[in-house]
């Protein structure tokens, strides 16, 4: 009934299919792996340096587990404002190295200081990243002359379903840990020691597949999610993408765009496997582009059959997601899986299945230097046009200033107030 | 949605002699022009006509394309009106209009049924609901705009009741007549089941209203005569689909009006439609069934052969109306994530001016296609 040009299926199954009348290019079903994106994650012991250029947790090689919180400034005025963001560094810098959030003591009479879960636990690669929201720069700081031009309110996106209690905030910290406990654990003593300055408006916990070291993730759409990232080991690249260059107090840090995306993973699992990967672009189980053989092959978009149209599909993922094809733009996506649970929902395409299904996706995390010329550019037109679409749902969305990287006795941020 | 892309030619599935000299087998690109998304979020593009003249903000060739449903995705919402220019390959905004709009009957969701006339004005179909479904359905009317996208008239009647399939139209500049097809008269919510079927009830009085216009020079037309030219169609309720009924008007040589019965899964042929003084009933059938999965919007192509989309899978099918044959299918929209591909996902259809293919619509992605040789 159809032929595709390119194939990811071996030859044999083709043939024994009786599907696919031809094949221009064929992936081998297991291609080997050898390039690498990741490095190594350090031994599950190791600490992640909390102090230095950048704040840890974004070109730190992903830890297997997340958990993000955004929160609303209830913060009287600046001093408030300060005093939370030098109680969460001083917190931070201990949780990092495996310390509980204060020192314990021993009075019995009081609440515990830390409570006390992380215990015993090494401190598992733990990084917390700091972003400020819009709402932070507000009149009630004197922060309103501040806001970087770059820092603007993203734009409604064709499609969002956004939930009011999975967007926005004035205020994200960002724990990554190898173990989720690890992670949790101190999200819930910030917002514990910050809790009349500032108050807990989403959170959203995410984790890694315990993939091979210098394997790239899969996600729960079954593919390897962050081959086309610019190498993190690139400081150039680096400096070009992911780094701002100022005002002074962001010197070195870098815009995150969070979205909460629901993956209708029943509708996706009836799905046939070609027919996936045309959505994606590229071959399920070696993770090549099609039309390629390995997982790192640069895909040719340029590539037709006889009648003149595209081997990679005219809104397949990965083109529209391309540098190529978006003037040179790159991001440095950092995502998670997430799984919620399941709900009763109504999916919005035909045939508009009504049904409890997961509420489980991708909790979508990406660093650039400046969102309009990142994943603003890049997701206009994927929110119009991308296959994927309808599969995935964005349900949540943020967007925060993570500020360059915190001196010896500094506290986050501590340049805004200078 | 493009996806299979080197199919053309094993997707046609050809039922005519070699030499037929049919449009389907020169086609073989499909590429997305546009998203049809409205600013306001209102989305499921329904119809699609290319602008005849240059009028107001629209230029001669525009396509014009309305929205079935608002951002919540309820099915009889949608208010907006967009346009796409070829040359610029940009999109526009060209009307918005209020939900409730007086002498229109239940508000407004804009339908299949849109034709610009000659003169400018743009008069298109409301075949509204409040939730989504035909229980809270309204009779509507038909809305006539101006070509920069301003309100100037309603038209509601007892035969008007949910304009609902794409308008053919005579137009003589200073005069025009327009054949719309009626598919709400009496039919209930999705829930009232034909207990022989299991479907909604068919209720068999849909009709093809054929309105003459009279159109004074800078001022909106007039309706100067309206007669039932056919009458008895079924029409039925659909909880996915909204409401099925006769959808597709096409006239052909020697005043024939060519209509696509969606329920009977027919293409029927209406003789004198433009002169009769009374309805020809169902008209006589052309074809039916084969190729044919719930015939949607009809267009007329130079070759004088039909272009059928369908709505139950992604194919447009050609038929030669003079013999009744249907020729081939493609499949304009091969969506897998719909079983079977596209169904659900296609709606209206419009003759590229120039001659090289055609324009139509998809809802899986909301986008306006081309497929073209």
């Amino acid at each position: 009934m159809k032929d595709n040009p390119a194939s990811c299926v071996s030859r044999r199954r083709f043939l024994t299919s009786g599907i696919l009348a031809a094949a221009a290019g064929v992936c081998p079903a297991h291609a080997a792996e050898t390039t690498t994106i990741r490095t190594p994650a350090a031994a599950a012991s190791g600490i992640e340096p909390f102090r230095g250029a950048h704040q840890a947790g974004i070109i730190t090689p992903a830890q297997r587990h997340t958990y993000f919180a955004a929160f609303d400034l209830a913060a009287a005025g600046r001093d408030g404002l300060v005093k939370l963001l030098k109680t969460w560094t001083d917190a931070a810098a201990r949780l990092t190295g495996g310390d509980p959030a204060a020192d314990l003591g021993s009075d019995e009479a009081a609440p515990g200081p830390d409570s006390g879960e992380a215990m015993g636990l090494s401190p598992q690669r733990l990084t917390i990243t700091f972003g400020f929201g819009a709402g932070m720069f507000t009149n009630p700081y004197g922060l309103a002359s501040q806001r970087p031009e770059a820092l603007v309110d993203l734009p409604r996106f064709n499609g969002d379903q956004l939930a009011e209690n999975f967007t926005g905030g004035d205020l994200s910290v960002q724990a990554c840990a190898e173990d989720p406990q690890v992670a949790f654990h101190a999200v819930r003593q910030l917002a514990r020691l910050g809790a009349d300055a500032a108050r807990l408006r989403w959170v959203q916990s995410g984790f890694l597949p315990n993939t091979r070291p210098g394997e790239t993730p899969r996600n729960l759409m079954g593919f390897k999610d962050g081959t086309n990232n610019p190498s993190t080991g690139d400081a150039a690249a680096m400096g070009k993408f992911i780094w701002v260059d100022g005002p002074e107090w962001l010197r070195g840090g870098s815009y995150l765009v969070a979205r909460r995306i629901r993956i209708a993973l029943e509708h996706w699992d009836k799905m046939k496997l070609g027919f996936q990967e045309q959505t994606m672009g590229r071959c399920k189980y070696s993770g090549a582009p099609i039309g390629g053989a390995k997982e790192f092959d640069e895909p040719d978009y340029d590539a037709t059959d006889k009648d003149g149209n595209p081997v990679i599909a005219e809104n397949a993922h990965i083109r529209l997601a391309s540098h190529t094809n978006n003037d040179g733009a790159k991001i440095l996506r950092r995502p998670y899986s997430y799984n919620d649970g399941a709900n009763f929902t109504t999916e919005r395409w035909p045939p508009w299945r009504q049904d409890m299904e997961y509420d489980a996706g991708l909790f979508f995390l990406c660093y650039q230097r400046d969102p309009r010329t990142g994943f603003i550019k890049l997701f206009e037109k994927m929110a119009k046009f991308d296959m994927m679409n309808q599969f995935v749902t964005h349900t949540g969305s943020g967007l925060f200033a993570c500020p360059g990287g915190i001196g010896e006795g500094e506290f986050v941020g501590q340049k805004l107030f200078g | 949605m493009r996806i299979l892309t080197a199919s053309i030619a094993s997707l046609l599935l050809a039922v005519s002699p070699a030499g037929a000299g049919g449009l389907l087998e020169s086609i073989h690109r499909h590429v997305t022009l546009a998203s049809t998304v409205a600013g306001n979020g209102d989305l499921n593009p329904y119809a699609l006509i290319v602008a005849p003249v240059s009028a107001g903000r629209i230029h001669e060739g525009d396509v014009l394309i309305d929205n079935f449903n608002e951002i919540s995705n309820l099915q009889g919402t949608g208010t907006t009106i967009v346009d796409y220019r070829p040359s610029t390959r940009s999109t526009s905004l060209i009307a918005e209009l209020p939900r409730r709009i007086a002498g229109c009957p239940g508000g407004v969701g804009l339908s299949t049924a849109m034709v610009m006339l000659k003169s400018g004005w743009i008069i298109v179909g409301s075949t509204p609901s409040n939730d989504g479904t035909t229980r809270t359905k309204g009779p509507g009317g038909l809305l006539v705009l101006d070509p920069n996208g301003k309100l100037a008239t309603v038209w509601s009647n007892a035969q008007i009741n949910d304009p609902w399939g794409n308008i053919a139209c005579i137009d003589n500049g200073t005069t025009a007549t327009l054949f719309i097809s009626m598919a709400g008269f009496d039919v209930p919510g999705p829930d009232v089941r034909d207990p022989k079927t299991g479907y909604p009830v068919t209720v068999r009085k849909a009709t093809v209203l054929r309105l003459g216009l009279s159109i004074p020079a800078g001022k909106p037309p007039v309706i100067t005569s309206q007669t039932v030219v056919a009458s008895g169609f079924g029409q039925r309720a659909d909880k996915d689909a909204f409401l099925v009924g006769p959808t597709g008007l096409a006239l052909g040589s020697g005043g024939t009006l060519f209509v696509s019965d969606a329920v009977g899964n027919q293409i029927v042929a209406i003789p004198d439609a433009a002169t009769r003084g009374d309805s020809a009933g169902t008209g006589r059938v052309v074809t039916s069934a084969g190729l044919l999965r719930r015939p949607l919007a009809l267009t007329m192509a130079p070759n004088g052969h039909l272009l059928v989309i369908n709505a139950l899978n992604g194919q447009v099918v050609e038929v030669d109306p003079a013999s009744g044959k249907q020729l081939y299918a493609q499949w304009i929209d091969a969506d897998e994530a719909q079983s079977p591909p596209g169904n659900g996902d296609l709606f209206g259809i419009a003759m590229i001016p120039d001659g090289r293919g055609f324009y139509y619509v998809e809802d899986d992605q909301n986008t306006l296609m081309e497929a073209i040789r």
